[in-house]
């Protein structure tokens, strides 16, 4: 009983911060982030963007620029690192993640004395043997040493329940994803065509099992609860070559930047990937419902970049 | 010597059926060989001839691989049958594990017979026209026939039991197995574990990668399981029942196996132990040992393994031994069977699956309108005619989707394959049915040419669609569709999916992932089905339908 009001009282007052970021005083400096997690990411969240070498270059130069893997992946830990592995496309058509980056990953979590590396992910298409072998990354993540699997199983899933969900209330969830000692999502950025953009938060979708319910209901209130919820360790953006039409699955045109953004703050990364785009986050609906829930800074001026 | 002769041929049968099974799980994608996995339906004379004549022209590929099948029969009459044939190996394996002997080891002659009206009856079926066909091959000729080997054919009868029961069941196992595994993995004991967690990763990776998941199943399995237990049990009548009475393979193999000049001969040194009658697979030695029935011996070459006496050898060339060679049909029989084959054709037209919307001159289309056909299929009632329900394609389709048709084709198309997308999409970079399709029912395609052959056309159910209905955000069909068909349209400030039907080649991914349920709120329907368009006029049609586009109208005309 003492349980549920505690969650009724955060309910409300996360409802609060976020009918205050509806009204538009988000944009006027951060009034809406009430909450104190909000209030935290806001004093230190920064992001870091590589630049100017190769796809496992940029991966070394942005993990090392936020302290290192070790910071992240203590000796013996087991990480499960959740690419964009959802659809049946090849790696230069930019709907999932690039392998060599993913590859990268895994290497440095190994080298910070990773006991076990997963690379694991729900994929929306069909079939799972097929999307491995065109996306390139279960050859890739493999040689590095991971352990790749598509969770497409039931079994791979625990219900959770959400105790600050507004609308996603409880979840089938990647057991991996709870149990693991570090998260890294490493998605790619992409148009969408339903919620703009699919960006970090947006790839924590393929950790559940039934995405669907999310759309049954409201998506980008459910991502954000989600990524409120479940924030990751480490979130490391692969905007090598990003997808601007057709997204998600493509193929349509792309674009190569050339980057890797990379940051603790899901909403923060997002926030500047966005810019990629030439959109505002604060338009991007599911970002600004996340900053509101305290998920994480969505105000670039609130945001340091450390380009590397 | 001759005891040697029957163990190279339970060698021999083994390393067929061995063979069999091996190109079986190999039909997969991505392929993992170049051989043709279908070898063993392509190597089956009797498909190659229903497919020709029923088609009115001769299946190449087929005729080639079924000819050194018949060159064997005419030299060796049925040895196919006793050395070869994966499903008369099948039987004789259950038999022996479950211990089935049966009560006649002797001749059935009644029953024996059986096989041969059955073979008059599907021939007769082949021959008659029953049905028009879309496009006039040598301008003589616009009937098909009705291809109704699919039925008793023992390869095509054993690959779909195989398929169709087998496969699930082997799947569903694996897939407990790596499900139990990986609950055990996760276990604090194995965690913690030094070596126990690094032994189970190989096994439980060996297992995902052979674990389909889900685990595939198929509609007509529990029917399909129920024939092959019925077969096998027939043995407790007469081993090999289905071998010496039922087969029309058999049948057809054991006339041409007439010419044959190889014989047996048995000497004086008989004693009449009748131990090979007994011992004879199929019944061929009558009560006389001295005498045996050509188109039955299977050359299984029991009766000379087991002849106390070595009485019994091998002979060539024309002279009288004992061997008849006459098949005594009755004549009131054959045209009882004939009447079944004429039956075959008209009594289906008969059946509500047979009501179809005319498209052009004297060209059906489909049926039912959930009837969608595999990419590459020809039109309709060529595709039926050429499909002999194996179930290959089904095994090689990795989502699942290609399930047997129960009405939707009407009678006649009960098991032809169909696309059923809510239980997965025919997905994009996959052309596998094409490649192991044994008659070319479903024609070889590219991947390349997947854009532009049309099976079927999304339609929205707009009162249950999430965006339309509901004006929720949602656009899933839109995100999944590998062809951007579809397009969206903000109405009231609610973004809701539009299909572009000439771009629409319903692969019925949308109606996968679509998150209405029970059935989808976008479904695929026969409508877009077409198949009796030349390649050619469909891939002009795409590319009006992306000029169009260009244009940008967004409601092309179809």
């Amino acid at each position: 009983m003492s349980k549920d009001a505690i969650t009724r009282r955060d309910f409300m007052r996360r409802a609060l911060g976020a009918g205050l970021a509806a009204c538009g005083l988000a944009e006027l400096g951060g009034f809406g982030a009430t909450d104190g997690a909000s209030a935290e990411a806001a004093a230190g969240s920064t992001i870091v963007v590589a630049s100017r070498k190769d796809p496992a270059g940029l991966v070394r130069a942005a993990v090392g620029a936020l302290g290192g893997m070790g910071k992240f992946v203590k000796r013996g830990a087991r990480v499960l690192v959740k690419p964009n592995i959802g659809w049946a496309r090849r790696p230069e058509q930019a709907a999932t993640t690039n392998p060599e980056v993913v590859a990268e990953i895994v290497r440095l979590c190994k080298q910070a004395g990773a006991r076990e590396v997963k690379v694991m992910d729900h994929a929306v298409d069909r079939p799972d043997s097929l999307i491995l072998k065109m996306t390139g990354i279960e050859s890739a993540a493999t040689k590095a040493g991971a352990r790749v699997r598509m969770a497409s199983s039931p079994a791979l899933y625990e219900k959770v329940k959400l105790r600050g969900g507004k609308v996603l209330k409880s979840a089938d969830v990647l057991r991996d994803m709870r149990r693991a000692d570090a998260v890294i999502n490493v998605p790619i950025a992409k148009v969408h065509n339903a919620t703009r953009l699919t960006l970090g938060c947006k790839n924590l979708m393929g950790t559940v099992l039934d995405r669907g319910a999310w759309h049954r209901s409201d998506l980008e209130q459910c991502i954000a609860d989600f990524v409120a919820e479940f924030p990751p360790d480490l979130v490391i953006l692969d905007a090598i070559r990003i997808l601007l039409t057709n997204g998600p699955k493509g193929p349509g045109r792309t674009e190569d930047k050339g980057l890797v953004v990379a940051g603790t703050d899901s909403v923060a990364v997002d926030a500047y990937a966005a810019t990629l785009f030439g959109q505002r986050a604060e338009r991007i609906q599911h970002l600004k419902l996340a900053h509101a829930m305290g998920a994480g800074e969505i105000d670039l001026e609130r945001i340091r970049i450390r380009n590397v | 010597m001759y005891r040697r002769l029957r163990t190279a041929r339970r060698i021999t049968q083994l390393v067929f059926l061995a063979a069999f099974v091996l190109l079986f799980a190999l039909a997969t994608y991505p392929p993992k060989t170049r051989l043709p996995v279908d070898l063993f339906l392509r190597a089956d004379p009797l498909i190659a001839i229903s497919a020709s004549v029923s088609l009115r022209k001769l299946i190449f590929p087929l005729v080639w691989y079924a000819l050194p099948v018949v060159v064997l029969s005419l030299l060796l009459g049925r040895v196919y049958c006793g050395w070869i044939c994966p499903m008369g190996t099948t039987i004789d394996i259950c038999e022996r594990a479950l211990g089935i002997r049966g009560k006649r080891p002797a001749e059935t002659p009644g029953w024996s017979r059986v096989k041969f009206y059955v073979l008059i009856a599907m021939i007769v079926t082949m021959v008659l026209p029953a049905a028009h066909r879309s496009t006039k091959e040598w301008g003589i000729t616009d009937t098909v026939g009705l291809s109704a080997v699919y039925l008793m054919d023992p390869i095509a009868l054993l690959t779909r039991t195989f398929t169709w029961v087998g496969l699930p069941a082997v799947q569903w196992a694996v897939g407990m197995t790596s499900d139990t595994l990986t609950s055990w993995s996760e276990s604090d004991l194995v965690l913690e574990h030094p070596v126990l967690d690094r032994a189970l990763y190989p096994v439980q990776a060996a297992l995902s990668t052979v674990a389909r998941q889900p685990p595939p199943y198929f509609r007509l399995g529990l029917l399909t399981f129920a024939v092959f237990v019925g077969i096998v049990a027939l043995g407790r009548y007469a081993n090999r029942f289905w071998c010496r009475n039922l087969c029309p393979l058999g049948a057809l193999l054991g006339v041409l196996g007439k010419a044959s000049p190889v014989r047996l001969a048995v000497s004086e040194k008989c004693t009449r132990c009748m131990r090979c009658v007994n011992e004879c697979k199929v019944g061929a030695i009558s009560e006389d040992p001295h005498k045996y029935r050509g188109p039955e011996c299977v050359g299984c070459c029991s009766c000379l393994a087991v002849c106390p006496e070595n009485a019994i050898s091998l002979t060539t060339g024309h002279e009288d031994t004992g061997r008849e060679d006459q098949v005594r049909v009755e004549r009131r029989r054959v045209l009882e069977a004939i009447g079944c084959g004429i039956a075959a054709v008209v009594l289906p037209k008969v059946d509500w699956g047979t009501r179809r919307t005319e498209a052009t001159e004297k060209v059906l289309k489909v049926s039912s309108a959930r009837l969608i056909r595999p990419p590459g299929a020809l039109a309709e009632d060529e595709f039926v005619t050429a499909c002999v329900c194996c179930g290959e394609c089904m095994k090689a389709c990795p989502t699942n989707t290609l399930q047997p048709a129960f009405g939707e084709g009407g009678l006649e198309a009960v098991g032809t394959p169909i696309v059923v997308p809510r239980i997965g999409p025919c997905t994009q970079a996959c052309n596998q049915c094409g490649e192991v399709c044994p008659t070319n029912a479903i024609a070889s395609f590219s991947v390349e040419e997947k854009d532009h052959l049309y099976l079927g056309t999304a339609l929205i159910d707009r009162s249950a669609c999430i965006a339309w209905a509901a004006d929720r955000q949602c656009l899933m069909c839109d995100e999944a569709c590998s062809y951007d068909a579809i397009s969206q349209e903000t109405i009231d400030g609610v973004e809701r999916p539009v299909v572009n039907e000439a771009i629409c080649v319903g692969c019925g991914v949308c109606e996968f992932v679509c998150p209405v349920e029970p059935m989808g709120a976008i479904r695929v329907y026969s409508s877009g089905d077409r198949r009796h368009w030349t390649r050619e006029e469909q891939r002009e049609m795409r590319q009006d339908a992306e000029q169009e586009r260009a244009r940008g109208s967004p409601y092309p005309s179809v």
